[in-house]
């Protein structure tokens, strides 16, 4: 007690304290403030903003009157990077701009140089198959932890972990094909790394076996629950013209009702075979976004059932001696398989000059890459069409109008992944 | 490390002018900072609603140095099913502009251009003229020079000014050779000093 100051137990006076100053020391995220309306900065370190966004608020009482996100925080110059490495390399940076759905960001670059390339028609078509069905359990680990990460943001907890048990089933099946959780690069230019290891067909029926029940799980938790669906329904509304201009894809754009998917609109690889439907909603709100996602969820699984029954045994690299290594067994015995090995890792392989532009659809939406190269073995330039750059962008739009505690559950909606918004 | 150097000021100037037919997109617009926006308004009144990429690449030694690259996709502006949005078509709209040259803005015509065209403007140094609010996006705020432009090392300025200890000076230190001279001595004396300070705790306790 002998620590307290005198003026607690009502001995002396307290000393003059300007309110306005001790506001200001005890909150920094302040930025503003004036008679109505209040300048508020959440993030770069806010649990909620999944990962490193700063959003510029302007607040009157409870109210976001503009939103202006501040990005990049977790800029690493990936598109830099990848301008000084081989065409292969550029990969291994690529694989990291969006960490959660890794495999279609490398397999719109992949597209992209052998359009360059002018090997699109000879990629085997086993190698297809491999990267549809490797995009969709992307699709679905990125869509589990969107969820997880999503609710808790909310506050319902235990979805998080359904979520990721299931996500952790499908990262085990892409480690035990590449060698790697998170960061695979296991598509090459001309197919693919290696082929699907012993095994890897039964667990995924395991798999296969096991999705219909833990989705059904993370439907009774959410769905209908009268907490989620008031935080979530009106929330963050934006119509279809608006969607549009704004630049959205993907899950964010269909909820607003335009049935926009890349895998049907331009078939890429082996997508014309298979029976899936888009999932589309047309409110346009939180709500909706969550829904389609959870559809699209399902049509994954839909499609990657397919590919399972229609795989076919064959070659997944192309058949191109100046673009594919030679097999590693034959290193040991062939001494020009060690010199072709050798030219390959050493000096990369060279691409026709010239430009493209080729997109896959991402978990998030479109992912683009405009690729130019001048003949060399590394690329001149390659852009990003960055998906959760512009779903992001967006916030600007929907925020202006609700409540301080509604951001967080449209940050959550319109799923932004920084490496991607920040490369 | 040679050919790095080579790779950097390579003269092969344009390949965009050397392009093969590759069908990627269904109309391809060159054009120029002047006519950019008759341009860019034309098409979007022909049903590009959507700007889905906004970029730029750095040429070098080519006239005009840069070009600005806008993708367009013809969306439907409202609710749409599957066969509503069919195949959308595509545009590639290539504007080749010069080093301090302005671009015009067309956040104005595609509120989302905002972000993409403070983009190029952080990282290759390109304008927009009339622009609501152009400042740096990536790169922090006090950044100097525009890092995706060729002539930009990949080691930048900032890494030179940061003020590093000589032995983690990577010209110091070569891979996977034993440091020597200085920078040894440097490596032994701290090791030392830190031998001493824990000896020094472990005496206390």
């Amino acid at each position: 007690m002998s620590n307290l100051p005198d003026w607690i137990s009502g001995a002396g006076n307290p000393p003059d304290i300007d309110p306005q100053a001790m506001v200001a020391a005890a909150s920094p995220e302040v930025i503003a403030r004036g008679d109505d309306e209040m300048v508020l900065s959440m993030g770069p370190q806010h649990p909620s903003t999944h990962g490193v966004l700063q959003v510029v608020l302007g607040i009157d009482g409870e109210e976001v009157t503009h939103a202006e996100p501040e990005i990049g925080y977790l800029h690493t110059g990936i598109e830099k990077s990848a301008e000084n490495l081989f065409w292969n390399q550029a990969l291994t940076v690529i694989d990291r701009m969006d960490y959660l759905g890794p495999i279609t960001n490398d397999f719109a670059f992949c597209l992209a140089v052998e359009k360059l390339l002018g090997i699109t028609d000879r990629i085997p078509r086993r190698a297809q198959q491999i990267r549809v069905l490797m995009s969709e359990l992307t699709r679905i680990t990125s869509h589990c932890i969107w969820l997880g990460t999503h609710a808790i943001d909310l506050g319902a907890i235990s979805p998080f972990f359904y979520a990721v048990d299931l996500r952790e089933n499908i990262l085990d099946l892409i480690e035990a094909a590449s060698g790697a959780r998170m960061n695979p690069t296991y598509f090459r230019v001309g197919g693919i790394n290696g082929d699907l290891p012993d095994g890897f067909l039964e667990r995924l029926d395991e798999l296969i076996a096991k999705f219909p029940g833990r989705m059904r799980d993370l439907r009774d938790l959410l769905q209908q629950n009268p907490i989620w669906t008031d935080r979530e329904i009106g929330v963050g509304v934006i119509s279809a013209e608006d969607a549009v201009a704004w630049g959205l894809t993907g899950p964010s754009l269909r909820a607003s009702g335009i049935a926009y998917d890349l895998r049907k609109a331009y078939p890429y690889s082996t997508y014309d075979e298979y029976e899936f439907d888009v999932p589309t909603r047309t409110e346009g709100d939180s709500y909706a976004r969550f829904l389609v996602r959870l559809d699209e969820m399902e049509e994954s699984m839909r499609i990657i059932r397919q590919v399972r029954k229609k795989l076919e045994p064959g070659p997944v690299m192309v058949d191109d001696p100046s673009i594919a290594l030679p097999p590693k067994p034959s290193i040991a015995v062939s001494m020009e398989s060690l010199i072709h090995h050798f030219k390959l890792v050493s000096e990369g392989f060279r691409v026709p000059p010239g430009d493209v532009y080729a997109a896959v659809e991402g978990p998030r939406g479109e992912i683009g890459y405009y690729v130019v190269s001048n003949g060399d073995n590394r690329p001149w330039r390659v852009r990003t069409r960055p998906a959760s750059f512009y779903n992001l962008q967006a916030l600007k739009k929907i925020a202006a109008g609700n409540l301080i505690a509604d951001v967080v559950v449209m940050i959550g909606s319109l799923d932004p992944v920084f490496g991607e918004v920040d490369r | 490390m040679g050919d790095r150097s080579r790779h950097t000021v390579s003269t092969a100037v344009d390949p965009t002018a050397v392009r093969p037919p590759i069908h990627d997109v269904d109309e391809i617009v060159r054009t120029t900072p002047g006519e950019l926006r008759d341009v860019l308004q034309r098409l979007k009144a022909e049903g590009y609603a959507q700007l889905t990429d906004l970029g730029a690449a750095d040429y070098l030694s080519r006239e005009p140095r840069f070009d600005v690259v806008y993708h367009l996709t013809a969306l439907p502006t409202r609710v749409a099913d599957v066969a509503g949005v069919g195949r959308p078509k595509r545009a590639r709209v290539l504007c080749g502009v010069d080093d301090g040259v302005p671009v015009p803005t067309v956040c104005d015509l595609w509120p989302n251009a905002n972000w993409p065209e403070r983009e190029v403007f952080d990282l290759f140094g390109i304008s927009f003229s009339g622009h609501p609010d152009l400042r740096r996006i990536q790169m922090p705020a006090d950044w100097e020079g525009y890092p995706l432009r060729k002539d930009y090392p990949l080691r930048g300025p900032a890494r030179d000014r940061t003020p590093r200890p000589p032995f983690a000076n990577k010209e110091n230190v070569p891979s996977r050779v034993p440091p020597t001279g200085e920078v040894a001595e440097l490596l032994r004396m701290e090791i030392l000093e830190r031998m001493r300070d824990t000896g020094s705790n472990e005496g206390e306790s």
